[in-house]
Order: structure tokens, then C-alpha cells, then sequence
């Protein structure tokens, strides 16, 4: 290991997700010196990797873009990409982080982001930005619109040919790169470690992820984007454009078999979505969603919902019993009808399974902060002050305090904003 | 490769918050586009005045396609403004016999790839077709 | 244009001789391309150009040397950077020239990666980068110092509306340092959670909350408090608003020694009245909703007193004490009826307008929770109290949610699901022990049609919009078709609204959970301490700028401007007021004699890239 250094600051985000990103502005915006530490090679965590978002449609990455860009260049930020908490005290008005930043084996002071290691490596690798769906290779930039535009090399694809370093303008490339420990001291440290999907392989009824064109939520997200893995939507086992498409909901939310007993809250108003961004690449297609209830509660949801279904989009009341290989590469939908038809079977070019939504971070053994009988972080005051964990000095904002769309993390942001300021200000006092 | 003193230009008026990074997303994913395209980065383009597009005819540019970021403008009433003011330009141009196939107002998002390289190709393929403006 | 007009114009053209062009290799991502030698030997030539240098990185230390030191050596005025895409590396380079203690804004860039060698290579990449740098230079020419603009700004903060959001969007402002005036309307701190017994889904005492909230309020040295307080008057901008307000101090026993006298235009004063002026830095929204009032007739309301709001319920409900039968105005309830989306969700074609043509199209979001919650007390403290649920989607979205609904089936609530098309319908009951019945449409039994005889029916009724037209009209709010408060962008600037320095906390935006009405509040109160913390607002400098000489004073520019108050004609000239302006230039369009242009972007400096780029 590398020498370790001590890193000094007021406010030490955890996660550089949509939601961290807010916090840190808003601290950062009051002249606080903040810390985010990222777990991902890039920051922008979930939001940046989606089509268009709702109720508005606006494209996400014109909307998330902006907030890394100004994080990266805000004069009290400093964000650390890659890294690993070890862990998080707070005692007496005083935050301790362990972090281990990860070796990317290209020296980020030195690597300007042109890319040619990337284009001259031969190795190809499935491009897990762009859903599985194509290839990239073992070094590159993960996305357009990366923060920071460095390299990574991963080890497990590489073969050491050392094209890269060969063709690298900086000499950024480094083998031999050792991961680095660090340490944060700060006064007050914000958690927003978002979520991530239920695993597609967690639900034997839907195939187990083993049925061609069954998909997540998340690969449609690529599919739709406008510059995703095909350009267009196809299915991917044979590339045909599909004519019929299903959206499966709660696949791993409400359903206890799982141990999943909550609602995901942001799945029906995502698949919403995606049906009529469909309905726009695919006019011709029929687009059914399967469904308990519509849960369309925020601003102006329900009219989405409403536009949607005026759309011709069918929604289906029925939870899906089981998934499995259709007729012709497609897959097949067993439910039971509301109409008193019984359980009745549909076939479908290309099925979505909106997955749920799980903590991407468990602080046992890292942070003493509590967590909830669903595993996200406990809040203690959860009507006047939803962003106060039970660890004095320690706060959470986002999706790492149960699932919750980006509207309402972003407004969660700000106010573990406040709270982490005003924590602050009483510590001065 | 086309003398370039003939080269027939286009203007790309695209603005800072959506346009122009759609651009640079462009540039990033190392699409090809034709050579004689020149993008300005701009606030909003409701700044410019109907005479600022005849003059850049008259100057030379062979077309000039606006790269708004359209509903989601960040200015509330400016993209309506706009397009009045684009309708206007249209009906000065017909009275100076121009094309009015010249002047395109879009809306192009930070990854708008695709309809940024289609905007562009067919602007070009008119001008290609209908050659420099001529203007007294 | 009169002759002494376009003199004073062309003096007003002060192109710079000095600029420096730094072009960059960019390792060979440009070089490989473009033949940035020849670029940089045709910069050089370029008019005002007076020295141009390559580097393999300029955005290395030593590019950025080359920058800082010609400047220092007074070599150079204005800065243009050939590079990548400045999204990337503008700041940088900004940064490097206010070391050398230059002005940031004497700089301008060409994209000459993203926008020429990643698409093409060859002598067409080289021309149109000479291309797009002599556009650069053109600009360069005309860029003037800008200092960003600064108002002084009051480190004070008025917040309207003194429920729950407003206490707590008070409290987090006044915690940061920030002096707080907090005004109410009526004689109770609390709003609307003041009717609520305990609240969905953890069961907080509604009571504790507002005791515990307002009590810090009270106490808190920065906070004033003024109840019977009413907004009305509002003037200003960001940092320095001026709110008048009008205070009622009631007092019974000065209405008998002093019969009231006449006050002109207003009326007999029986109480004081005392009208003064907040000065203030911004204003916090926190005017809360009001309850949906259903219609009479609507689900029998009106026409049968069995027939209430989920409101009225939980009053009458938190007044029963100790007995384990249900008993309401000497009644014993043995079944209720819980209609769900009354007020809520309606459709075009189906519901009812108002009298004003309105419908709630939305979903009030709290209304499935708090029924189910009710539920649950209801069936816990009285089991001989049966509970039928009338529903269109439970939507029981929030953590701890989904828990309510799933004990409201342990509990034995049942459950009907209707369509909107097909309303349940609450008569008379048929069957003569009952005195009303409910009959629906069962979507969970295959469209059985049933009755279910009752002795309440309770309908969850929504939120609407409060009223508040009185401020909206003053402070020319946004109001959306919901009729809700509309802020600017919900990811980009949620609890911001269009008149920059007033923001959003809580339900006169949308329907939300106390929860996420206080985390509405102090994200709104952290944007009002990110803006007055310093006591000085910074502003882009790229704001309309007018050249008195050559105002004409048609007033054109005024028409067209965007934002509210930017513009104005005082003494026949247009002004702008920097802090209102958005910098979109509307103005610059359409302004006859060319007297009004965008600071750091005007016309002008366009005008001087089309011509490089169209120069032989």
C-alpha cells in the first residue's frame, strides 16, 4: 500500500449519485469544503445512466450532466472516484473516514482523457453501461459523459499486451498503479449510497434472467437512450424489432417471497415511462404493463398516467405468475386475469421486468448507523426531519434511506444539506 | 477535397446548456460530419435580430441551422419568441428570393447523436444542391 | 441613424490589439488531425493577434504557464485557447489567467478536438480550425473585463405561513444564522397538521410535533413570530425584498372603551391594525393546502349526515376515550365505508368540473396512507367496528407504507376495487338496520356487482391548492394547472420559483407527507442560506447592458424581456436592474438602434466570428 494522506474537510459525502452530488452542492454553495467519496470510476450514479426521466421527459443526461459538471469544477469540492469506504466514525464532533481508492491502473493527474488506449486495445468486453447489450474494452473512458474522462483498465479482461501504454500521449498508464488508503477528517458526514436493482436471478417464476428478451428496467433505460447500445430498440437475441412488449411490475418489490415486502415507489411511473417512449420508437408496437396498483402520486404523475393510458398503453390489473420462453424468440406471460378468465397466458416479443429497489450499501461492520427491517438506513425522525440517522453527526439523503424517485431525492438532498450545515454551525457554537 | 475559398458554409447557432455539449457528444463518439460546419455557442438564440441571419447570407454562409434545446429552454417564453422571430426571418427571405430552406431551427439534446448528424447531413445536402446564396 | 450616433458607435468598438492564442497538441488527439503548426502560424497573422504559441497539453502546469506569463509580462490582454471542448477545461484556463491576476472573462475558447479532429482529418480539419480560432480571436477582440455582479443582501429571510413546512423551513434558516420573520394569517402555529390525530405511517403525535417545532420556533433568538399576519404588499429583488405586512392585535376589552372610528377605504376598525414593512433577503412560500370540500351530493355528502371526510373522522375518532365499541354522536358504528380519491384523480368526461371549470387531476398522495392508518386504529381499538375500503389504486408508495396495508388485510379490512367510470354509489340502504348503503362494481370479483350496508361512510378527501391568489398576483407567482405553486425545474431547481430569491416549502407546491414537507423546507431554507449566507449574492455578469447614447426610448426592448422588472424605461432611456436580468437577450433582438446588448455575449462579438469564419 501506498503512503496514506489525510484529507481535511467540513462535510464528507458518501456516494456521488444524483443525490450525494445535491448535498455536496448545496453545502459546497455555503462554503463548506466537501469530500465525496464514489464508488463507481465516474460520479452520477443511477440518473446518469437513464433514457429520459419523468413526469417532464427531460433527457437525464442534460439534467444530471450540468450538477457533475459543476461538483467537479466547485472550488470547495474534491471527489474521489473509485474507492472503497472502510469506515465511518463520528464521535464527539469529530467524522473519521477510512477509504481505499482503488488502483485504475492510469495515473489520473496525468491522463487527459483522449481515449486511444481505448481504441487501440484489443481486447472487447460486454460494455455492462450499455446493458450487456454491446462491447468495450478492457481500458476506457465507462461513458460519454464520465466525471472525471479517465481511463480504467480492468484487470480481469486485460491481457497485458501493452498496446495502451504504448500509444498513451501522458504516460498515464500504470500496471504497476497500487490501490491508495486515505483518510477524510471532517465534522459531519452525509450517506447517500443510493440502490441498487433486485437481482434478475432472484426470481425463479421469471426465468432467473435465462429467458431470451427478458429484460430489467435498467437495460430498457439503454435501449431508450439516445445513445444506447443499437441506436433503436431491438430485442436482443435476434435484433427484430419487437411488436409486442410487456412490462412486468413489482418483479422484486411487494412481494414477500423475496423478502422484499416494500414498494419500490419508483417503478410504475419508470415503466410508464418507457411505454411511451416506446410508443414513440415503436408506434406500431403493442405495449401492455401487468400490475397490482398504479402508484402515480407525485406532481403531476397521475396525469402522466392518464396521457399514457389515452396513448393506448394497456395496463393489465394482474401480478404475473411466471415468465418463460414464448413462441417465435419471445417469452411467455402466465396471470391471472381480473375478468374471471382465469390464468391466461400472452406472448410477448420482449418483456421488461421492473425490478425493485435495494440498498447499495450495508454500513454493518463500517459505520454504526442502523439500518430498518428492510435494510435501508434508519431515520430517527422521519416526519420533521427525515435525514437524521441514529449516529449524531451523521446524516443520510436519497434512496440510502429507502427507495424514492429523483424528485424527492433531490429535494432529501437539500435538506441533509441544511441539517449537516446547522449541525455544524451548533458544533461552532 | 473542395477548394475551400467555395466552401459553402454553415452556421450552427447551439446553445450552451443543450446543443453545443450535444455537439462535443458527437465529437466524443467520433461520428463524421461534413467539414464545413462552423458551431457558435450561444445563451439563447432569441438574442439575435432577424437582420443578423440576412446578413450572415449576405456575408456568405449558405445555411444556418439553430440548435435550440426547444421546450426544455432554460429562458420560460424564449423558444416562442424565437420561433416568431424565425417565422419573420422566413418572410424576409422569401422577399430577398432565398431559400428559405437555408434557416432550420431545432431542438437538439446533450446527446441528441443522431439528430444532430441528421440535421447536419441534410443541411448540407441542400446546400451542396443549391449552392452559395446570392444576395444584392 | 444620426451622425453623432454612429461615431459614438464606432468609438464604442475598442477592439483589442493585445491577444495571445494558445493552441494545444492535445497529446495527438488534435495534432494527429490538424496540423496545429499551421494553425498557430495563421493565428498569429490574424488581426489583433500579437503572439501565438503551441503546447503538447495546455492544460498541463506548463501550458498554462505559457498563458500566465505572457500576461504577466503585459504581452497580452485577451486570451484565446484552442483545445477540447470547454465544457472540459474552461475553468481551468479562467483560473489560470486570474492567477496572473488577470480578469477571467478576457477569454474565449475553439473547440478544436471535439468539434474538428474527432470528426475529420486532413487539410479540411486544419482549415476549419484556423477556421473556428479566428472566430475565437474575432470575439477575443470585443470581450471586455466582467466583474460578476454583486448585490449586497440582507441576511434575513421571510417565511409565509406558519404549518408545519413554515416552522420548519424557519427554524433551519434560523439555525444557520439567518434573522426570520415568520408570518401567519391566523392565531395558530401548526397549518393543517393541527387537525391530525397521529400521523401514517409510524404514528408520531401530530400534537408532539407541532409543540416540539413550534416551541423551538418560539424560543429561537433570530425567529419573530407574527400571527394574524398578512402579506400585503411586495417589492424588490433577490437579497433586497421589501414585504409590507399588515398585523391585527386584538384586544376584547379595547373594543368597549374604544367603539370603533372609520378608516377610509377600509371600513370600521375594531381591532389594531398596525401595516409595516419587512426588509428581508428572500421570501420562503409555506402557505400549505386546504382540504377538499366535497360537493353536496357528491358520494350522498350533504344529503346524509352518515356521510363525512376522512378529516372529520379522525376529530371524532381522537375524541373517543376508553371504550372498545365505536360510537359517534350517540351511534354505534358497526361498518364504515372508506371511499378513497374523493377530490383526487378525477378525469376529464367523467368527474364533475368545479364552478370554475377546474378538476383535480392529480393524485393528493397521502390520502390511501392516512385511510389505511385510520383503518388499522379503528379495527385495533374497536374489532366490532367492520371497515370496507372503496379504492382505485392503493398507493401506499413511502417506507413504512406498504406495512399499513398489508395489516389492514391482517385486520380483516375488505377491500373493493372500482373504476373510475364505474364511481360505488351511497344511498339509502335496502336493508332497514342500516341507514345507508354503498353498492360497487367489485374489480377484485370479476365486476361483481355488491352492496355493503353501512352505518358511516367516510370519504378521503384530497388536497387542493390553497388560496392564495392574493400572493400570487402580488409576487407574480407560477402557478401550474394543478394550480399548485410551479416551481422552476423539478430536478434542476425544485423548491426554486421563477422570481429568483422566493422559494417553495411544502403542500402549496404539491400534495406530500409531513416528511416530505420538511425536507422540502430545509431544502428551501439551505437555497436561502447558500444565497444570503455571505450577505453578498453573486450574479453571472452576462446580463443586457443599454448604451444610454444610442437609447431611442421606444420601449421595445422592455416588450420583449423575458423576465419580469429586468427592464424598465426611466426618464425615456431603458434601464436594466442587473439582478433581475436573465441574460437570454431578448432585448438585443429588437432593439431599433442597436443600443442594448448582452454583456460577455453580444451581438456585436457574434458579428465578428461570422466574419472571420466567411474571411478569404
Amino acid at each position: 500500500m501506498a503512503d496514506s494522506q489525510t484529507i481535511t474537510c467540513d462535510a464528507l459525502v458518501i456516494g456521488g449519485g444524483i443525490a450525494g452530488l445535491q448535498t455536496a452542492l448545496d453545502l459546497a454553495d455555503q462554503d463548506y469544503s466537501v469530500v465525496i467519496i464514489e464508488k463507481d470510476i465516474s460520479i452520477g450514479g443511477k440518473m446518469i445512466r437513464l433514457s429520459k426521466v419523468f413526469p417532464t421527459l427531460d433527457c437525464s443526461s442534460c439534467i444530471t450532466t450540468p450538477k457533475m459538471s459543476s461538483a467537479a469544477h466547485h472550488k470547495n469540492i474534491t471527489i474521489r472516484t473509485y474507492c472503497d469506504l472502510k469506515s465511518l466514525t463520528s464521535d464527539n464532533g469529530q467524522v473519521s473516514a477510512h477509504v481505499t481508492q482503488n488502483p485504475r491502473y492510469v495515473d489520473e493527474d496525468k491522463c487527459i482523457g483522449c481515449r486511444k488506449c481505448e481504441y487501440v486495445c484489443p481486447v472487447y468486453t460486454d460494455d455492462l453501461e450499455q446493458g450487456g447489450f454491446s462491447a468495450t474494452k478492457a481500458i476506457r473512458i465507462p461513458f460519454s459523459t464520465a466525471t472525471p474522462q479517465v481511463a480504467a483498465l480492468a484487470t480481469k479482461e486485460c491481457m497485458l499486451c501493452g498496446k495502451c501504454e504504448k500509444v498513451c500521449p501522458t504516460n498515464a498508464i500504470d500496471y504497476f498503479q497500487k490501490a491508495v488508503d486515505f483518510r477524510v477528517e471532517a465534522k459531519t458526514a452525509i450517506l447517500a449510497t443510493g440502490f441498487e436493482q433486485t437481482p434478475i436471478e432472484g426470481k425463479p417464476q421469471y426465468g432467473n434472467g435465462n429467458v431470451d428478451n427478458v429484460i430489467t428496467s435498467l437495460q430498457m433505460e439503454r435501449l431508450l437512450a439516445p445513445h444506447g447500445p443499437y441506436n433503436r430498440v431491438l430485442r436482443p437475441s435476434d435484433g427484430m424489432e419487437p411488436d409486442s412488449i410487456a412490462f412486468i411490475q413489482c418483479a422484486g418489490s411487494r412481494d414477500k417471497s423475496m423478502g422484499i415486502p416494500y414498494c419500490s415507489r419508483f417503478c410504475c411511473m419508470y415503466a410508464i415511462k418507457q411505454a411511451m417512449l416506446l410508443s414513440g420508437s415503436l408506434p406500431l408496437a403493442d405495449i401492455y404493463i401487468y400490475y397490482m396498483d398504479i402508484r402515480a402520486f407525485g406532481k403531476g404523475y397521475e396525469q402522466f398516467y392518464q396521457t399514457a393510458k389515452a396513448m393506448g398503453i394497456q395496463f393489465i390489473k394482474g401480478k404475473v405468475a411466471r415468465v418463460d420462453a414464448g413462441e417465435n424468440g419471445g417469452a411467455a406471460v402466465h396471470f391471472e386475469a381480473q375478468d374471471g378468465g382465469g390464468v391466461t397466458t400472452e406472448n410477448h416479443d420482449l418483456v421488461v421486468l421492473s425490478l425493485g429497489v435495494l440498498p447499495d450499501w450495508n454500513p454493518k461492520g463500517i459505520c454504526p448507523v442502523s439500518t430498518g427491517s428492510d435494510h435501508f438506513i434508519q431515520t430517527v425522525q422521519p416526519s420533521i426531519a427525515p435525514t437524521i440517522t441514529d449516529k449524531t453527526g451523521i446524516f443520510v439523503a436519497g434512496a440510502a434511506a429507502g427507495p424514492k424517485d429523483i424528485v424527492d431525492s433531490i429535494s432529501e438532498a437539500g435538506a441533509a444539506a441544511m441539517e449537516a450545515a446547522n449541525y455544524m454551525n451548533a458544533l461552532g457554537r | 477535397m473542395e477548394s475551400p475559398d467555395k466552401e459553402k458554409k454553415i452556421l450552427i447557432l447551439a446553445t450552451d446548456s443543450c446543443a453545443y455539449p450535444g455537439a462535443d457528444s458527437v465529437g466524443q463518439a467520433h461520428s463524421s460530419y461534413p467539414a464545413n460546419t462552423y458551431i457558435l455557442r450561444v445563451r439563447a438564440p432569441v438574442m439575435f435580430p432577424e437582420q443578423f441571419y440576412l446578413d450572415c447570407f449576405k456575408k456568405g454562409i449558405s445555411g444556418i441551422i439553430i440548435m435550440s434545446c426547444g421546450e426544455e429552454c432554460p429562458y420560460e417564453g424564449a423558444y416562442k419568441a424565437l420561433a416568431t422571430r424565425i417565422d419573420a426571418v422566413y418572410q424576409l427571405m422569401k422577399k430577398q428570393d432565398l431559400d428559405i430552406r437555408r434557416l432550420r431551427l431545432t431542438a437538439i439534446c446533450t446527446v441528441c447523436n443522431r439528430a444532430f448528424l441528421k440535421e447536419v447531413n441534410l443541411m448540407n445536402d441542400l446546400v451542396q444542391e443549391i449552392g452559395l446564396p446570392e444576395m444584392d | 441613424m444620426s451622425d453623432p450616433k454612429e461615431k459614438k458607435n464606432e468609438n464604442s468598438v475598442n477592439r483589442s490589439e493585445k491577444i495571445g492564442v494558445y493552441v494545444c497538441y492535445c497529446g495527438g488527439n488534435i495534432s494527429d488531425h490538424v496540423d496545429v503548426e499551421k494553425v498557430r502560424d495563421a493565428a498569429e497573422k490574424m488581426p489583433g493577434v500579437v503572439v501565438a504559441r503551441t503546447n503538447s497539453f495546455m492544460c498541463s502546469d506548463l501550458g498554462q504557464d505559457l498563458i500566465t506569463q505572457d500576461l504577466k509580462d503585459g504581452l497580452i490582454d485577451r486570451v484565446v485557447v484552442a483545445s477540447c471542448a470547454p465544457s472540459l477545461h474552461e475553468s481551468t484556463f479562467r483560473g489560470a489567467i486570474t492567477r496572473a491576476n488577470g480578469n477571467p472573462y478576457i477569454y474565449d475558447h475553439a473547440n478544436i478536438r471535439e468539434h474538428v479532429s474527432w470528426i475529420m482529418h486532413g487539410e479540411k480539419a486544419t482549415f476549419k480550425a484556423e477556421k473556428l480560432v479566428g472566430a475565437a480571436v474575432g470575439k477575443a477582440g470585443l470581450l471586455e473585463k466582467l466583474d460578476p455582479i454583486q448585490v449586497n443582501s440582507r441576511k434575513h429571510v421571510t417565511v409565509i405561513g406558519g404549518g408545519i413546512a413554515g416552522l420548519k423551513a424557519a427554524l433551519s434558516a434560523a439555525d444557520f444564522g439567518l434573522n426570520v420573520v415568520l408570518i401567519e394569517k391566523t392565531p395558530f402555529l401548526g397549518g393543517n397538521a393541527a387537525m391530525l390525530d397521529k400521523i401514517a405511517p409510524f404514528g408520531e403525535k401530530a400534537s408532539d410535533l407541532i409543540s416540539q417545532l413550534a416551541k423551538s420556533v418560539l424560543e429561537h433568538k433570530n425567529i419573530t413570530v407574527k400571527t394574524h399576519c398578512r402579506l400585503v404588499g411586495f417589492d424588490g429583488y433577490i437579497g433586497k425584498f421589501d414585504l409590507s405586512v399588515k398585523t391585527v392585535f386584538t384586544d376584547p376589552s379595547d373594543h368597549e372603551q374604544h367603539p370603533g372610528h372609520f378608516v377610509p377605504f377600509e371600513g370600521v376598525e375594531t381591532d389594531t391594525v398596525v401595516e409595516e414593512i419587512i426588509e428581508t433577503g428572500a421570501v420562503i412560500l409555506a402557505t400549505g393546502f386546504k382540504s377538499y370540500r366535497p360537493d353536496h351530493g357528491e358520494y350522498g355528502f350533504g344529503k346524509h349526515k352518515e356521510v363525512i371526510t376522512l378529516p372529520d373522522l379522525i376529530k371524532q375518532v381522537g375524541k373517543v376515550e376508553g371504550s372498545s365499541t365505536l360510537e359517534l354522536d350517540g351511534r354505534k358504528i358497526r361498518s364504515i365505508a372508506m371511499i378513497h380519491c374523493v377530490g383526487s384523480r378525477q378525469i376529464p368526461g367523467i368527474h364533475k368540473e368545479d364552478e370554475n371549470g377546474y378538476l383535480n387531476e392529480y393524485c393528493s398522495r397521502t390520502c390511501c396512507s392516512s385511510v389505511l392508518f385510520m383503518a388499522n386504529k379503528i379495527r385495533e381499538q374497536f374489532p366490532d367496528t367492520n371497515i370496507y375500503d372503496f379504492y382505485r389504486d392503493i398507493r401506499t408508495y413511502g417506507r413504512g407504507q406498504e406495512d399499513l396495508y398489508d395489516k389492514a388485510s391482517e385486520n380483516r379490512v375488505v377491500f373493493f376495487r372500482f373504476d373510475a367510470t364505474e364511481s360505488p354509489q351511497v344511498i339509502p340502504s335496502s336493508d332497514s338496520d342500516y341507514p345507508l348503503q354503498v353498492t360497487v362494481k367489485d374489480g377484485l370479483t370479476f365486476n361483481e356487482e355488491i352492496e355493503v350496508p353501512v352505518d358511516l361512510v367516510v370519504l378521503a378527501t384530497g388536497m387542493e391548492a390553497g388560496d392564495i391568489s392574493d400572493i400570487v398576483s402580488m409576487m407574480k407567482l407560477p402557478v401550474g394547472t394543478d394550480k399548485f405553486l410551479q416551481e422552476v425545474h423539478p430536478k434542476l431547481a425544485p423548491v426554486e420559483m421563477a422570481v429568483s430569491g422566493v422559494f417553495l416549502a411544502g403542500t402549496c407546491q404539491a400534495p406530500m407527507t409531513i416528511g416530505e414537507a420538511c425536507n422540502g423546507a430545509a431544502a428551501a431554507a439551505a437555497k436561502a442560506a447558500s444565497l444570503l449566507g455571505k450577505g453578498l449574492v453573486e450574479l453571472d455578469p452576462y446580463v443586457a447592458e443599454v448604451d444610454t447614447a444610442l437609447c431611442d426610448g421606444t420601449g421595445a426592448c422592455v416588450d420583449a424581456c423575458l423576465a419580469d422588472g429586468a427592464l424598465a424605461m426611466v426618464d425615456g432611456k431603458a434601464l436594466v436592474t442587473p439582478a433581475l436580468c436573465l441574460g437570454c437577450g431578448a432585448c438585443v433582438a429588437v432593439c431599433p438602434s442597436r443600443a442594448i446588448d448582452l454583456k460577455g455575449w453580444s451581438l456585436k462579438q457574434y458579428e465578428a466570428m461570422v466574419d472571420m469564419i466567411v474571411a478569404e
